[in-house]
């Protein structure tokens, strides 16, 4: 059963449904701020934050698309492949001397693309989403490589705006396209047909597509944005890097994701799922590594303590998900 | 005679709204006590709260004289409460036979058994007289051939308390006799029955005993031979209501609905037939038969195998449900969750989904939504407890009426209904009497496809009877006698 949608009254204050919906997640996200700032004094330092909004923004720009999409009940494990892909590709392009503008654009038109391509092999051909994703996933990370041919490839100090420009002088130019998105992708949840219709496929697809809904379309369209945001992120990356290198985003980055957007409570069956639980989902990510860092604990840890909250996170969903 | 299981002052709410208060219900050993009331009176959260589905807010259930405060369906199970739910619950991709021994499959040196599996699922159905191949996927059967093997599996595990929850909600003649006779087998045997009913002759001719609920209140208890039809009703709404076949003098206008020797596998050999305009006609036949075929093909859901549909003069083009939709036809399920609503979604949304689905705007606007559905929901009753809850905690008639109102409230050319009174009260059965009659008096041609008799009498001008797929009658309704009608549906063996 999904959230009750009813304000619930306690000691004389309504608390929104959000709140409540996203009370654990916060909680937790508070207790280990809280513990951070307690044994680190750099934590709440401005530097310290804005670093760590920076690593996150990244990550928040690809969650947005697969929020959307999993609402609507796919997955897409590629996301961090062609994330590494496009950063690979924006990297050449420039190294080609094509200007920043158009090689963005061009980079972001692959991404979308490449989305398509896994949307086309969803729908019509019928390949399971995981499958499919996964497919593509696998060729892209070694697509990705190739491009770079294997080596750092610098961008010198092109993309500079969106690597380190600042708006209002103090927020990261990132930031604020991450903000963009989530924002924008959340008003597309709540507000417009494409949105909803993606709630009522995830929900139920007979039901959605006897009812008139186009669900190919729509289907196609989430998974070709997804692409495009992943593009978008992998130009954010290579932006703040300043070249393109092996390592960045592929498997890593996407279970990141993937972790997050689980961890903000969207059913990986479909049918519910908020923005404001992607953005606490990566937030929470964001600030576990950032302390790990920062209380220098061993780096191998970090995975498993993405792995531990991903597990707690799942099970507190599927808990809530019983109760009536 | 012993009590077997016993609810003392139970009381159950969801969010605040109360749906249950301070019932006390008992079940004697090998008696059929029938439970009624309105949709939404509390029924399904009674039994759920029986077998251990729901735990009560406050109070106790008591199975044999002992207190179970932690009930949970397993427990239940074992200490003997099996319970068949209003909702099918079969796995639609697994054979009938994985199905019956679900989580029990016989082994033979850590192997399943397949062939013992078979036997067993095949002894089962033939000792309750279900006629169901056991290889079978359970999604290919229709709902009523589903809920016979959902009873066959829960009498196979050997309770001594089987709770049925409208199991002939959908159900046409022959096969709510075949229920009726297994329950009285099963109750000779000793087992106890609970049973829910909108159809109150049936359960005045089933029932030791009749508890009514009305708002979540236990009004009362007594024998089905102290109770009479007219007695039931008052006890169910509080007041009376009156129905009456209304004597219509409309008159069929042009063709709207033409079906032309349609076809599909086995279930449905070239099926001709019309509607015009004014006219609802009703397609009848045993369950699962091909009258269930219709659903899927017309709505474009599924390719027919042969044949053409056509809808005022035009083709509709086959197997393509946006064409169906354009040309002005509605399809309406029996099985409202599976391909009727969006059980995830509120009542408002789901309201909306069909217009959202024509009209493709881009965007959504809740205020308009929600004053447009208001104004449904009154119009086709449907009550909820919350201001706008997700369809899927709503009681089963209400999801019907919500089902009901977002197909039907906009003009339509043709409409196909299928089973449109499944699972609700009487109050509501009439109502949508009356909704289908000002269907067809507003010119929708309307296509029904019933396995319930009476409906079919009290609907429709003209019946077209199917049997093994094939239209072995298609005669006006009027002047026709149940009887005779019944004896064409079941092919001249019953009354
Ligand atoms: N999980 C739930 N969450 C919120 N409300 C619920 C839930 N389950 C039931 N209700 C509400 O409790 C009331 C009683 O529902 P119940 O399903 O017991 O009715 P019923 O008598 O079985 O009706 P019907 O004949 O229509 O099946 C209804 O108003 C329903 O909306
Ligand atoms: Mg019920």
């Amino acid at each position: 059963m999904t959230a009750i949608s009813t304000p619930q009254r306690r000691a004389g204050l309504v608390v929104p449904p959000w709140f409540l919906r996203h009370a654990g997640v916060l909680a937790v996200l508070l207790l280990i701020g809280v513990f951070t700032a307690t044994s680190s004094d750099v934590f709440l330092t401005g530097a310290n934050l804005l670093n760590v909004s920076q690593q996150i923004a990244v990550v928040a720009v690809l969650a947005a698309g697969l929020t959307l999409l999993m609402t609507a009940g796919g997955i897409d494990f590629s996301l961090g492949a062609i994330a590494a892909v496009a950063h690979g590709v924006a990297a050449q392009l420039i190294v080609a001397g094509v200007p920043d503008g158009p090689a963005v654009l061009v980079t972001l038109a692959l991404g979308a693309a490449i989305g398509l391509v896994n949307g086309v092999m969803v729908t019509w051909f019928k390949v399971t989403p995981f499958v499919a994703t996964l497919a593509t996933s696998t060729a892209l990370g070694g697509a990705a490589l190739l491009i770079i041919g294997g080596q750092s490839v610098s961008i010198g100090d092109h993309l500079m705006m969106i690597g380190f420009g600042e708006v209002l002088g103090v927020i990261p130019v990132s930031v604020v396209i991450a903000a963009a998105v989530c924002v924008a992708a959340a008003l597309v949840m709540r507000w417009t047909a494409f949105g909803r219709n993606a709630f009522a496929i995830g929900g139920n697809e007979s039901a959605a597509r006897l009812s008139g809904i186009p669900v190919v379309r729509t289907k196609l369209l989430l998974y070709t944005l997804g692409g495009l945001l992943a593009a978008l992120g992998g130009v954010m990356l290579v932006a703040r890097l300043g070249a393109a290198s092996p390592g960045a985003g592929g498997l890593h980055l996407e279970l990141t994701v993937v972790a997050a957007v689980v961890i903000g409570g969207t059913a990986l069956h479909g049918g519910s799922g908020t923005m404001v639980g992607t953005v606490l989902g990566v937030l929470l990510l964001g600030v576990v590594a950032n302390s790990l860092n920062l209380l220098q604990i061993n780096p191998y840890y970090q995975d498993v303590a993405l792995g531990a909250v991903l597990a707690v996170a799942a099970i507190a969903n599927h808990l809530r998900g019983r109760r009536t | 005679m012993d009590v077997r299981i016993e609810l003392a002052g139970v009381s159950k709410s969801f969010g605040g709204a109360v749906a249950l208060r301070e019932i006390d219900f008992a079940v004697n050993g090998g008696e059929v006590h029938a439970l009624v009331g309105m949709n939404g009176a509390g029924k399904s959260t009674l039994v759920k709260i029986l077998s251990g589905a729901l735990v009560p807010d406050a109070g106790e259930v008591l199975i044999d004289g002992a207190g179970h405060g932690a009930l949970t369906p397993r427990r239940a199970r074992a200490l003997g409460v099996s319970i068949v739910h209003q909702h099918r619950t079969l796995v639609p991709q697994l054979t009938v036979a994985e199905n019956m021994l679900l989580g029990r499959l016989p082994r033979r040196a850590g192997a399943v058994d397949w062939r013992r599996a078979h036997a067993e699922a095949a002894r089962a159905l033939a000792a309750l007289d279900v006629r169901v191949p056991t290889r079978a996927v359970a999604g290919e059967l229709g709902p009523a051939q589903q809920t016979l093997v959902e009873i066959a599996r829960e009498v196979a595990t050997g309770g001594k308390v089987l709770v049925l929850d409208e199991p002939t909600a959908s159900l046409g003649g022959a096969d709510a006799a075949t229920v009726h006779d297994l329950v009285r087998r099963l109750s000779s045997a000793g087992i106890s029955i609970v049973y829910i009913s909108h159809h109150l002759d049936e359960v005045l001719g089933l029932a030791d005993r009749i508890t009514v609920l009305r708002d979540g209140r236990r009004i009362v208890t007594a024998a089905g031979a102290d109770l009479d039809l007219a007695g039931l009703v008052r006890a169910m709404t509080g007041e009376r209501i009156s129905h009456q076949r209304p004597r219509r003098d409309r008159a069929a206008g042009e063709t709207v609905l033409e079906i032309d020797a349609l076809a599909s596998g086995a279930r449905l050999a070239e099926l001709t037939l019309t509607v015009r305009a004014h006219e609802v006609v009703a397609v009848l036949g045993p369950a699962g038969d091909g009258q269930s075929e219709l659903f899927d093909l017309l709505s474009g859901r599924r390719r027919p195998s042969g044949g053409r549909i056509r809808v005022a003069g035009a083709d509709v083009a086959a197997g393509d449900v946006g064409a169906a939709l354009a040309a002005g036809l509605r399809c309406v399920t029996g099985d409202r969750l599976a391909h009727g609503l969006v059980p995830g979604l509120t009542v408002d949304e789901n309201l909306d989904l069909t217009r959202r689905g024509l009209r493709r705007p881009w965007l959504v606007r809740w205020g308009r939504l929600h004053r447009q559905a208001a104004e449904r929901r009154s119009r086709y009753g449907v009550a909820t407890i919350q201001a706008d809850p997700p369809v899927s905690a709503l009681s089963g008639g209400n999801q019907q009426k919500v089902l009901l109102a977002k197909w039907l409230d906009a003009p339509v050319q043709a409409c196909l209904l299928e089973e449109p009174t499944n699972g609700v009260d009487v109050a509501a059965k009439a109502d949508i009497h009356q909704l289908v009659d000002g269907l067809a008096d507003q010119g929708t041609a309307v296509l029904l496809a019933s396995a319930d008799v009476e409906e079919v009498l009290r609907l429709a001008d003209r019946v077209v009877v199917v049997r093994a797929g094939r239209v072995v009658a298609d005669l006006p309704v009027e002047g026709l006698s149940r009887d005779a009608l019944v004896s064409l549906t079941v092919g001249g063996t019953a009354s």
